[in-house]
C-alpha cells in the first residue's frame, strides 16, 4: 500500500542541498587537513592493534549462519594475529575461543564454517568440548603433572544484538555489547533485520590498501557522481542534489549514521525495470512505504531517500534500505593490506521472479563496489610517497574526520607531539 | 511444449543454452571472457521474453522446478549478471575497474 505519491514529479521537488554545512554542526571536529601518516605508518599500525581491536566489541556475522549447536564459523583475525571460532553450544548459547589447541598451538579448526559435536585437534587428538573444555588426552599419562581443567580453549567474550555476532578479545570486557551500541541502537530498533536476512550474499577479496582508506570510501557520497558516474550516479544524484549531499547525519562518539538522497526521476535500465517488477532491488524505490520502516531510518520521512548508513567502530557498517541491506566489514592485516568482505542480504524469495531481482541488485551492487576496489589500491600506492602530508576534506567528508578523530582518541599517536 | 519440458514461445533461447551456468562465479566467468557481440546477442534474445520467463518460472516452486525451469532460472541470472555490461558499460568488463576474479563470492 502507498502512503506517499512520488515526489519527482515537481509537486514536492527536492530542495537545493547545496548549502550543507555540516562541519558547523560538529565545530569539536575542526576544519583542518587531516594527516596522512595513520593510513601508512606501521608504528600508527601496530597502536591500532593494541589500543582498539583487542580492546572492542568487532562484528563477526549474523546468527542465522549458526542455527543449530555445534555449528560453528571461523573469523580470521590477522589484525590481532589470531583466529577465533564462534560456536552455538550444545545449550543453545554462542561460544568464542581463540582457535589454538592448548598443547602445541595447532588450529583446531581448519575450515571457514561447519557443524561438529567436539573439536579434535588434527595434530595429536587433543579434543575441546562446544564448551571449550578439554575432554581427551591421547596417551594422557605421558604427561606428567597436567592441569586438564585448566587446559580449556581459551575464551572470547561473545554476545549478539539484532542477530549480529561481536567477539571482545578480552573474556571479561568492561563494557557490555549493549553499552557499546546505546548510541546506533535507537536508529536500528525495529529494522526488520530477522525477515531481511533469510537470503545472504557475501563477496570477500584482499586489497592493497590501509582499512581506513577502505572503509572511507563508502563514509561519502562525494565520490559518487564521478567515481559511479556509469552506474550508481543517475539513482544518487539529481539535478537538485548533483553532488550526493546527505539527507541527514549524525556523529556519536564512536559510531556515526547517515541518510542518502535517492533521485525519485531516475529512469531504470530495461533489466533493472524488470528485477524492480518482480521483486526487492537496490535502485530507488518509487513505492516506498515509509511506515514499513522504522522511525531512526530514513529519519527525515522523505520520498526521495535511498538508504541509510551505521558506522559501528571500529570496522563493520550496516547499510539500511527498503527491504534490503547490506554491511561491510573490513580487516587490516598490515597497514596497507585490508580484507574487504561485503554482505547484501534479502528476504527468502518466494518464486523465480524474486530470485531475478534479488541476482540483478546484487550483480550490480557488486559491479559498483568494483569501481571502489580499484581507487583503494592506486592511493595507496602513492600515499606514502611523502608527496603530500595532509589531504583536505568538505562538509560531506565529515564522516571521514570523524573516522579519523575516532580512531586518533583510541590510539593516542599524536598525543602530547 | 518440446520433449525437454522447454516452452515453445521460448525455443529461440535454445541456441543460448550455454548461458544456463548455476553459480555466480561461473556467469562472471562468462561474462568476463566472452565477446560483446555475443553478449549483446544474448541480451537482445532474453530480454524481448523476460517479463513472459518469469511469469512462466513463478508457477513452479522454488524446490521442485522442473530441469528445463531451472536453466531458464539460471539464463535469468546471467541476464542479470551481463546486464550492467549492455546497459552501462558497453563492454564485458568496466574500464578502470577492480579485477572481478579478485572479487570472490563466499555463496554460491
Amino acid at each position: 500500500m502507498k502512503d506517499r505519491q512520488p515526489t519527482g514529479t515537481g509537486e514536492h521537488a527536492a530542495p537545493d542541498r547545496s548549502d550543507d554545512r555540516w562541519n558547523d554542526k560538529y565545530p569539536y571536529l575542526g576544519t583542518a587537513p587531516i594527516p596522512i601518516e595513520p593510513y601508512i605508518s606501521r608504528e600508527y599500525f601496530t597502536l591500532e592493534r593494541e589500543r582498539i581491536f583487542r580492546k572492542v566489541w568487532l562484528n563477526v556475522g549474523r546468527i542465522e549462519r549458526i542455527p543449530n549447536p555445534g555449528d560453528y564459523i571461523v573469523v580470521a583475525l590477522p589484525v590481532c594475529r589470531t583466529s577465533v571460532v564462534v560456536v552455538r553450544g550444545k545449550d543453545g548459547y554462542l561460544h568464542a575461543f581463540h582457535n589454538m589447541c592448548s598443547h602445541r598451538g595447532n588450529k583446531i579448526v581448519w575450515d571457514h564454517k561447519g557443524s561438529c559435536q567436539n573439536f579434535t585437534c588434527k595434530f595429536h587428538g587433543w579434543s575441546y568440548g562446544l564448551d571449550g573444555r578439554l575432554t581427551f588426552i591421547p596417551d594422557e599419562q605421558g604427561f606428567c603433572g597436567l592441569q586438564k581443567d585448566k587446559l580449556g580453549l581459551t575464551p572470547v567474550a561473545v554476545d549478539t544484538w539484532a542477530g549480529f555476532i561481536f567477539i571482545h578479545l578480552d573474556p571479561h570486557p568492561t563494557e557490555t555489547l549493549r553499552a557499546y551500541l546505546a548510541e546506533v541502537v535507537p536508529g536500528l530498533e525495529g529494522y526488520p533485520f530477522p525477515e531481511l536476512s533469510a537470503t545472504r550474499f557475501c563477496w570477500r577479496t584482499e586489497i592493497k590498501a590501509n582499512w581506513k582508506i577502505a572503509q572511507d570510501a563508502f563514509q561519502e557520497g562525494y565520490h559518487l557522481p564521478v567515481r559511479h558516474k556509469a552506474t550508481a550516479a543517475g539513482a544518487f544524484t539529481s539535478g537538485t542534489n548533483p553532488h550526493c549531499h546527505f539527507l541527514s547525519l549524525d556523529l556519536y562518539e564512536r559510531h556515526r549514521r547517515t541518510s542518502s538522497y535517492g533521485n525519485l526521476n531516475y529512469q531504470p535500465t530495461p533489466v533493472a525495470g524488470r528485477a524492480y517488477q518482480f521483486g526487492s532491488s537496490v535502485v530507488v524505490d518509487r513505492d516506498i512505504t515509509l511506515d514499513n520502516l522504522p522511525a531512526g531510518v530514513n529519519p527525515t520521512r522523505r520520498s526521495d531517500w535511498s538508504i541509510d548508513t551505521f558506522w559501528i567502530f571500529p570496522n563493520f557498517s550496516i547499510f539500511p534500505s527498503n527491504g534490503t541491506y547490506l554491511t561491510h566489514q573490513f580487516w587490516p592485516i598490515t597497514e596497507e593490506r585490508t580484507i574487504w568482505e561485503t554482505h547484501t542480504y534479502f528476504p527468502k524469495a518466494e518464486n523465480a521472479g524474486q530470485k531475478f531481482s534479488q541476482e540483478y541488485s546484487k550483480v550490480l551492487l557488486r559491479d559498483i563496489l568494483m569501481e571502489d576496489g580499484t581507487t583503494l589500491e592506486h592511493m595507496q600506492d602513492v600515499l606514502a610517497s611523502g608527496a603530500k602530508t595532509h589531504m583536505p576534506l568538505q562538509h560531506q567528508e565529515i564522516c571521514v574526520r570523524h573516522a579519523y578523530r575516532v580512531v586518533e582518541d583510541y590510539v593516542g599517536f599524536y598525543a602530547g607531539r | 511444449m518440446t520433449e525437454s519440458g522447454w516452452p515453445a514461445a521460448f525455443r529461440t533461447l535454445q541456441p543460448f543454452l550455454g548461458w544456463a551456468l548455476a553459480t555466480e562465479a561461473e556467469r562472471t566467468q562468462k561474462r568476463q571472457t566472452s565477446e560483446m557481440a555475443d553478449i549483446q546477442a544474448f541480451y537482445n534474445a532474453m530480454l524481448s521474453h523476460l517479463e513472459d520467463i518469469l511469469v512462466y518460472l513463478n508457477q513452479f516452486p522454488l524446490e521442485h522446478m522442473p530441469p528445463h525451469a531451472r536453466q531458464l532460472m539460471d539464463m535469468t541470472f546471467s541476464l542479470a549478471e551481463i546486464a550492467p555490461a549492455v546497459e552501462l558499460f558497453g563492454q564485458p568488463r568496466e574500464d578502470d575497474t577492480f579485477d572481478p576474479f579478485r572479487f570472490v563470492p563466499q555463496h554460491q
